[in-house]
């Protein structure tokens, strides 16, 4: 018997701590493992108790790369909860921040974490030695997605301040919006070469018929809000979610395994799952951009990710623009609200997939109970599949190359192991 | 790029638990970002190279906080490998977020979030990098001022002292003109007890500082509390307002302790 | 000097014709739940209609219904924010083969035109004038010569305190409400009945062109008569006064009472007293560099003496602890400065009163520190 073990002791260019392990005996793969060693951090359980208000500035600490997605679902959970809905400008200015996010998340990935594997590089900054510009170019743009959210957000990128219940401490003025209109008019441009420059790439044949799950509004490529639907005919409300999603114990791993109730499988959420059910809902820019790379109406290829979030980074850029183009200042920063008791749900599409909220909150708006349940872990069941198909059809490879594309195959999700694990249960078994 | 300085310093960025914010914010120095490349080598950057290269490493940035067995074991060797060691941001200072765990009974965390909590091996408490290894410098901030990590890395290169204040927050607000949101709002604010360096970023937003750097030197904390209970806090407000993302932090402690 | 009357709508042609002269003009205006004093491009940006409370450690932004445009008393900041920077480069230098050559930085030459300036805050100008000419020290302009420059070319139009807030104490101070001299044009604001003008005093050559320049009539004994009769009923409704007589000696005499660790257990050592104040002038440097260190800064921050850094020399800093930096801090105000600049460091402003979080009350400080030292010397 041969044993052949691939071991990927702490995964680089991914937004936390993980690693993967992997078993081939006698030439078939016998075991695939993410593991994720990321301590956890009980942010459920240290909500309990706390005031409703604050449930937006703790979830976001849950992830410095996506914590408007945390402030948003906790948000929108809060005002289910107290029967109320932003709307109008209050809720653009909760879209253009968001896809401030998707910009500056997805052009960290695609240029700084995932492009490096597709050139053969260790990092971005050898990107930086061979062509400048283009390294320049996706940092400008990173950059810009950190300015909307700077503008929007009160000043900081990571954990920004001014996103509460019921919508925003203080009125972004007018002026300060109009700031953005011309960065973003150079990012559009920008995005649009980035599309080009990833769909040149070469991808592995990795096709695989996953169940996508995202949000799905009628109007719009769903961010804040909408239904959640699969290609498999789910069409959900998001208080649903709990129906048809579960959190599974698998015997191979010390993680919790989101999985979908009905059948029990593995689904796939993020830029791809968004892509293949709401393509039609893109806006004409990036519509166009994607025909142009060759992607249909449906994207199966977990590599080809990296064109999908060039695809979303262009639709962001040119919501945002369109709604910086538009904002009027409101005349009050927050909606009014009465805290209750009750429970409220929430979910939005971070940029790695849905990130979905639940809250149950006494008769003083205290936290009884918080459920949160991010992209990643959606994910991981996900993720050791494609491995293990990955590694199925590179058998002859060596091990250096076949390690590397195993990081590749992870990172195809822009995984963020922080997100996953607060709720992960783990085990440190280093044996 | 100066003729004299040839020998590039190894730069090693850490991660513990932590959001991964505070080393989102070294990589949100966009425009300088290629400029310290130059400056520095990045030998240990996870979330940023698969490349890595050994020790000893000049200047070690290290985010987040110790709270498993594991942790507190490689803090031990990067603090050996480490010629300067700095930690950034509250985690890493103070324990962060997760160290509200402190006030509870871990135990019970446990079981409220995880099916199978023998399995979950962590430490009791969530405590600063400090309480397990000595540090050279904390930078503050949850998460850290960008332009901070960079006055820091800047100092570090040129031989000079680092411009990090440890005054209050006030200042800064007051330097930069934003009125004064309890005196003119009444709402309560940290900020008078709390180190600079966000930039005054809360208060300029209509809402009051929520101490996400920490105590600033010699803070009144009591004084503060009394004045947020005469603003109609009650205790338990008082309590969370001092038990937020420093909570560990002694003087933050100490005063949500008082106020049950 | 002459005095002048003008109309609402002549006062109005009064501020376009500053910005029509090419003048920045600075005055008061409604942003972030207060009256600042910032950029005003004209009588619209004025405050009409809102008013202010204030109290120990609360300031709160209120509306009326009167249409007059200085209903309020004193904001957190005035003219020394702009004639004294918060932040300002001092110089550049830049690497230059072994050496390197250094640049001082260009001055914004837009004169400005303060407008509205209350007469403590005026007072307070030239108390910073002997801080900052050097005269004080040296007898001649050595001193800082942005300041000088900036000081030198502003305009300022005073206004008499028509209306007195809880924490006012100027007339104790002997500084207002109704300005003493030394502005170029002040206003009186008149509403009486359906009148709305302004009486205005003319202070210097400068005032008197610029008021040339609109229309205007001959103010007459009862136009000043009523300038008196408002600051007289101003200083009738201050809030707070504080008996200066013996106060420099008893300050200087009493560092050990235990009341200044009494104050300190409610000080915050936050620094907001100074960083409101008029006169508080103290600064720090902070020197930068880019990465290569081929560039480098010398910037000067607003500083305060309620930071222990303040007062860190070789070793440590000289005043550990709070009661000691709160002690300095009044006693340099009331006692110190008077040897120093040969006049009080305090103008009776009220903003330490108003704009300390926790509500400490400079007058009633004073006042308890004033009655245990006299309790002691009767023992």
């Amino acid at each position: 018997m041969t044993e052949r073990t691939i071991a990927v002791g702490a995964l680089a260019r991914v937004e936390g701590e993980g690693a993967i392990d992997v078993r081939v005996r006698d030439g078939t793969v016998h075991e695939v493992k993410l593991h994720i060693y990321e301590p956890p951090r009980f942010f459920e359980a240290l909500l309990r108790g706390r005031s409703f208000g604050e449930a937006p500035d703790i979830t976001a600490r849950i992830c410095g790369i996506c914590p408007i997605a945390y402030m948003m679902s906790a948000s929108q959970a809060m005002e289910d909860a107290f029967g109320v809905r932003v709307t109008g400008p209050l809720r653009d200015l909760r879209r253009l921040i968001y896809c401030g996010e998707w910009i500056e998340s997805h052009a960290l990935h695609v240029y700084m974490l995932h492009a490096p594997d597709f050139l053969g590089f260790q990092d971005a900054f050898e990107i930086g030695r061979t062509q400048p510009e283009v390294l320049k170019a996706g940092l400008k743009l990173k950059k810009i997605g950190n300015r909307i959210i700077e503008v929007v957000g009160g000043g900081r990128a990571v954990h920004p301040l001014n996103l509460k219940i019921g919508g925003f401490h203080r009125i972004p003025r007018k002026r300060e919006i109009q700031t953005l209109i011309e960065p973003l008019q150079w990012a559009i441009e920008a995005a649009r070469d980035t599309v080009g420059l990833v769909a040149c790439f070469d991808f592995p044949d990795a096709e695989r018929d996953y169940t996508f799950v995202a949000l799905r509004h009628p109007d719009e490529y769903a961010i804040t809000e909408g239904r959640l639907v699969s290609n498999r005919g789910l069409d959900i409300p998001i208080a649903a979610f709990s129906d048809h999603f579960a959190e599974k114990h698998v015997p191979h791993s010390n993680a919790l395994h989101g999985v979908m109730v009905d059948g029990g499988g593995e689904y796939h959420v993020g830029p791809l799952a968004r892509y293949s059910l709401n393509s039609d809902k893109l806006p004409p820019l990036a519509r166009e951009a994607a025909c142009e790379a060759g992607l249909g109406a449906e994207c199966r290829n977990p590599f080809r990710s990296i064109i999908v979030r060039a695809v979303e980074i262009l639709a962001a850029c040119e919501e945002a623009l369109r709604l910086a183009r538009a904002y009027e200042e409101p005349d009050q920063a927050c909606i009014d609200y009465a805290p209750q008791a009750g429970e409220g749900h929430g979910c939005t599409e971070a940029p790695r997939g849905i990130c979905y909220h639940h809250y149950r909150l006494d008769d003083d708006g205290l936290i009884i109970s918080a459920n949160i349940v991010p992209p990643t872990s959606q994910n991981q069941r996900t993720i050791e599949s494609d491995l293990r198909l990955v590694i199925e059809r590179n058998l002859d490879m060596n091990d250096a190359d076949l390690t590397w594309l195993c990081e590749q195959t992870v990172r195809n999700y822009d995984p963020c192991i922080s997100c996953a694990t607060h709720f992960l249960d783990l085990r440190m078994d280093r044996s | 790029m100066t003729e004299s300085r040839r020998y590039r310093p190894k730069l090693a960025v850490w991660k513990f638990s932590s959001c991964d914010g505070c080393q989102l914010s070294l990589l949100s120095c966009e425009d300088d970002l290629l400029a310290i490349n130059d400056a520095v080598e990045i030998a240990y950057f996870l979330e940023a190279t698969r490349a890595r290269s050994d020790g000893p490493y000049d200047l070690s940035l290290v985010e987040g906080s110790i709270t498993t067995p594991e942790e507190e074991r490689r803090i031990r060797d990067v603090r050996d490998q480490s010629r300067f060691l700095v930690t950034i941001g509250a985690c890493a200072t103070a324990g962060g977020i997760q160290a509200l765990r402190n006030f509870g009974d871990s135990e019970e965390y446990k079981r409220a979030v995880y099916a199978h909590p023998e399995y979950i091996e962590t430490l009791q408490r969530s405590t600063p990098i400090s309480h397990a290894v000595p540090v050279d410098f904390e930078l503050r901030g949850c998460p850290v001022n960008k332009h901070q990590i960079l006055e820091l890395i800047n100092a570090t290169l040129n031989g000079r002292k680092s411009n990090i204040p440890t005054h209050s927050e006030c200042m800064e607000c007051k330097r930069r003109g934003t009125v004064c949101v309890m005196v003119a709002r009444g709402m309560p604010c940290l900020g008078p007890v709390t180190q600079a360096g966000c930039g005054g970023l809360c208060p300029a937003t209509h809402r009051g500082c929520y101490g996400c750097f920490g105590p600033c030197v010699d803070p009144n904390t009591a004084a503060l509390a009394n004045q947020f209970a005469g603003l109609g806090l009650s205790p338990r407000q008082v309590r969370h307002a001092f038990h937020g993302f420093n909570a560990w932090a002694e003087p933050f402690r100490t005063e949500g302790d008082a106020h049950d | 000097m002459s005095a002048q009357v003008v109309s609402r709508d002549g006062f109005a042609a009064l501020l376009e014709r500053l910005i029509a002269d090419g003048y920045r003009v600075v005055g008061p205006t409604v942003a972030d739940a207060a009256v600042i004093y910032d950029d005003i491009t004209g009588l619209q940006d004025l405050p009409m209609g809102w008013t202010d409370e204030q109290e120990a450690g609360r300031y709160r932004l209120r509306r009326n219904d009167s249409p007059a445009l200085f209903a309020f008393t004193v904001g957190p900041n005035g003219a020394k924010h702009r004639l004294f920077p918060a932040r300002q480069p001092v110089w550049r230098a830049v690497r230059d083969g072994s050496g390197f050559t250094v640049d001082e930085p260009t001055e914004d030459d837009k004169r400005m035109a303060f407008v509205g300036v209350r007469s403590c805050d005026l007072a307070a100008m030239h108390i910073q004038d002997r801080v900052f000419d050097g005269r004080a020290f040296s007898g001649e302009h050595s001193g800082d010569r942005g300041y000088v420059a900036r000081r030198e070319n502003a305009l300022i139009i005073t206004v008499t305190c028509g209306t007195a807030s809880g924490t006012c104490f100027c007339a104790s101070m002997e500084t207002g409400p109704r300005p003493f001299g030394g502005y170029d044009l002040n206003l009186t604001e008149i509403l009486d009945g359906g009148r709305h003008d302004f009486v205005i005093e003319v202070g210097s050559e400068r005032g008197a062109a610029l008021l040339a320049s609109i229309q205007s009539r001959e103010a007459n004994a009862k136009d000043l008569a009523a300038i008196a009769d408002i600051a007289a009923k101003t200083t009738a409704a201050m809030g707070r006064r504080v008996e200066i007589r013996g106060l420099k000696e008893i300050l200087a005499d009493n560092p050990d009472l235990l009341h200044w660790k009494v104050i300190a257990g409610r000080c915050l050592g936050c620094g907001n007293c100074t960083m409101v104040c008029p006169t508080c002038f103290c600064s720090t440097i902070e020197d930068t560099t880019d990465l290569d260190g081929d560039h480098a800064e010398r910037w000067r921050l607003w500083d305060s003496c309620f930071n222990p850094d303040h007062s860190y020399i070789h070793g440590g800093a000289i005043r550990r602890e709070t009661h000691a930096r709160y002690r300095q801090w009044l006693t340099h105000k009331f006692s110190t400065w008077h040897d120093q600049f040969g006049v009080s460091g305090c103008v009776g402003c009220g903003r330490c009163i108003t704009w300390c979080p926790v509500g400490i009350d400079i007058t009633e400080e004073i006042r308890a520190i004033r009655a245990i030292v006299q309790e002691n010397a009767d023992d």
